[in-house]
């Protein structure tokens, strides 16, 4: 039992780190709605199953380790390892992506059940079965762009040799344009219209928000902005890797 | 016999940053950058045919691992061209990957994580390798390799030898039709190099697959390289047989002779032996070829514990085929 927690600490603090999220929108929404209802469209209850599902959500997205393994092994010049295998670079990411993710997912899905009724949340969920399909296809969508993003930064690093800062800074940005340190719907009306236009909207908040049961209305169209983004990012990607693969030169000669 | 590899006139130039020394010369070049051109590979031409296993040997920096990864299409060349197997390798088409394997020495193409049968399935998968054939290769190479018992356990765990053994088995497993090896000995012990000298031998005349070996060890090549292709600075220097360069240019041998007990001067009348090492168990000593037998006979006299006799190193090798400049040698085309 204790070897098998040492080899799977990782997956238990994952688990744990689920919590940290909700205990914070516990305490602060709690002293938030002390003297109120509602803020903007959410009750406490309402507020807490929003964090509750995205935090599910932003814990399954592990995409920024792609970013991190392609910036670092192109410095290290064994980034190569990938080119002379026979299969596209994007894929066996994603690929990995996946491989992660489905031994993840049901140690963070159980870690969110057991968070609900330890908070003892009543939790709100979508009535309609086509707004929780069409969160569902976003959350998946959006886990799959991420990737793509990641695994484009990753590869400007043959163009600009260092991306470290820059993917710091990207990594905070997108906690909070994604939704998952606060819902966007608290932020001015013009803020979140301009957010609508980028995909990050789409990745946690919207799939959030639809399995809560909010802004069904939304669902399918941001669904076609997502793709659209995804069909732009994969543009990105291959005119990136057509550009800069000839720049790649390992380390030494 | 088909010549699978075609360069001509193929360069390769590196671009590269030079910064003064220490905090000032940071600072300075935030606002003004120099950089300097290598030349890694320079004008070279070079074919090989189907089966060969062809030798590629150089000082480090001589432009032997650049070689490589170009012929791999891991870079892409300055100028000149490139054909390997019919295909321009920067392109780096997947059906052109499938027909070659790589193995660096100083590179890994292992993944950490997994043992080497998760390894080795993972590769049949992504080269779509029949499961039939997938196990039958996958028992011979055990067997040639002697690594059955390694198969379930983690590849970080294995030792540098056994690991070069695990990286060979990973990419033969696909019957490539070309292998590249970049350094496949070094850091590796005596018997470990030896061993895998002897499964690359048998690889090549059992499975005929093309060969390109680059070592900076003479006995790398002297074992297993018919031809031979010499590089320095970018340029091939030498392309012939292996034979006829170390008949021609290798001009020394050194002779290592360890004692049990203390032993001062030894009197040895050889002609062209040069006393290396002088101490009291030990005695290094270079000598010509022709006189190493009348040296090792002479150390004989002294009762050693033990003698090695080493080839001379490739640095002088190189020099001396540098001085005689190119012309006269054999040249295979």
């Amino acid at each position: 039992m204790k070897t098998q927690l040492v080899w799977r600490a990782d997956v238990a603090f994952n688990m744990i780190f689920t919590v940290t999220k909700i205990l914070f929108a516990c305490l602060l929404w709690g002293m938030v709605f002390q003297n109120r209802e509602t803020v903007g469209q959410f009750t406490f209850h309402g507020m807490l199953s929003y964090y509750i599902v995205s935090s599910f959500l932003s814990q399954l997205d592990m995409s920024e380790g792609i970013s991190r393994e392609i910036h670092d092994k192109i410095r290290n010049g064994t980034f190569s390892k990938y080119m002379v295998i026979p299969v596209g670079i994007e894929k066996y990411f994603m690929a990995m992506e996946l491989g992660v993710l489905s031994f993840y997912v049901f140690f963070d899905f159980a870690a969110a059940v057991v968070w609900v009724f330890v908070f003892r949340i009543r939790f709100v969920f979508a009535a309609h079965p086509g707004t929780v399909l069409c969160a569902a296809a976003m959350a998946v969508l959006g886990l799959v762009f991420m990737v793509q993003l990641n695994y484009f930064l990753g590869l400007l690093t043959l163009k600009y040799q260092g991306m470290n800062t820059f993917l710091m800074i990207k990594n905070n940005l997108a906690a909070l344009v994604t939704g998952s340190i606060l819902p966007l719907a608290l932020f001015p009306e013009t803020v979140v219209r301009l957010l609508r236009l980028l995909p990050f909207y789409y990745v946690t908040y919207l799939p959030a928000m639809l399995f809560t049961g909010k802004c069904g209305d939304e669902a399918v169209g941001g669904l076609l902005v997502l793709g659209g983004w995804m069909l732009f990012m994969q543009f990105l990607i291959g005119a990136v890797w057509k550009k800069y693969r000839v720049k790649y030169e390992g380390v030494g000669i | 016999m088909d010549q699978i590899i075609r360069i001509n006139n193929l360069t390769k130039k590196y671009r590269r940053y030079r910064k003064k020394e220490g905090l000032a010369g940071s600072i300075a070049s935030l606002w003004k950058r120099e950089y300097e051109e290598k030349t890694a590979v320079d004008h070279m031409d070079l074919s090989v045919a189907e089966g060969e296993l062809i030798g590629l040997i150089g000082p480090n920096g001589a432009g032997k691992t650049t070689l490589v990864k170009m012929l791999t299409g891991i870079i892409a060349p300055t100028e000149g061209s490139i054909e390997v197997l019919g295909y321009y390798p920067n392109d780096l088409k997947n059906e052109f990957k499938k027909q070659y394997a790589v193995v660096m020495g100083q590179k890994s193409q292992l993944f950490f994580e997994l043992t080497v049968n998760d390894t080795l399935r993972l590769f049949k998968e992504i080269y779509e390798i029949p499961e039939e054939k997938f196990q039958a290769d996958k028992n011979y190479f055990a067997e040639l390799f002697g690594v059955r018992e390694l198969l379930d356990v983690q590849v970080r765990t294995l030792s540098l030898g056994e690991r070069m053994k695990m990286e060979l088995m990973v990419s033969l497993i696909h019957d490539p039709r070309i292998l590249f090896l970049d350094e496949p000995t070094i850091g590796l012990d005596a018997v470990a190099a030896r061993q895998i000298r002897r499964f690359l031998k048998e690889v090549n005349e059992q499975k005929g697959t093309t060969i390109v070996l680059t070592s900076h060890y003479m006995e790398d090549i002297k074992a297993l390289c018919k031809r031979t292709v010499v590089v320095n600075h970018g340029v091939k220097i030498y392309d012939g047989l292996t034979d006829e360069l170390f008949d021609r240019y290798q001009k020394n041998k050194k002779l290592i002779a360890t004692f049990a007990d203390p032993v001062g001067e030894l009197t040895l009348a050889v002609p062209g032996a040069v006393l290396l090492e002088n101490g009291p168990y030990k005695k290094v000593y270079e000598v010509p070829k022709q006189s190493a037998r009348e040296l090792l006979a002479g150390l004989m006299e002294y009762e050693p514990k033990d003698i090695v006799v080493e080839e001379e190193e490739i640095g002088a090798v190189v020099e001396r085929v540098y001085q005689e400049g190119s012309d006269g040698f054999a040249q295979i085309s």
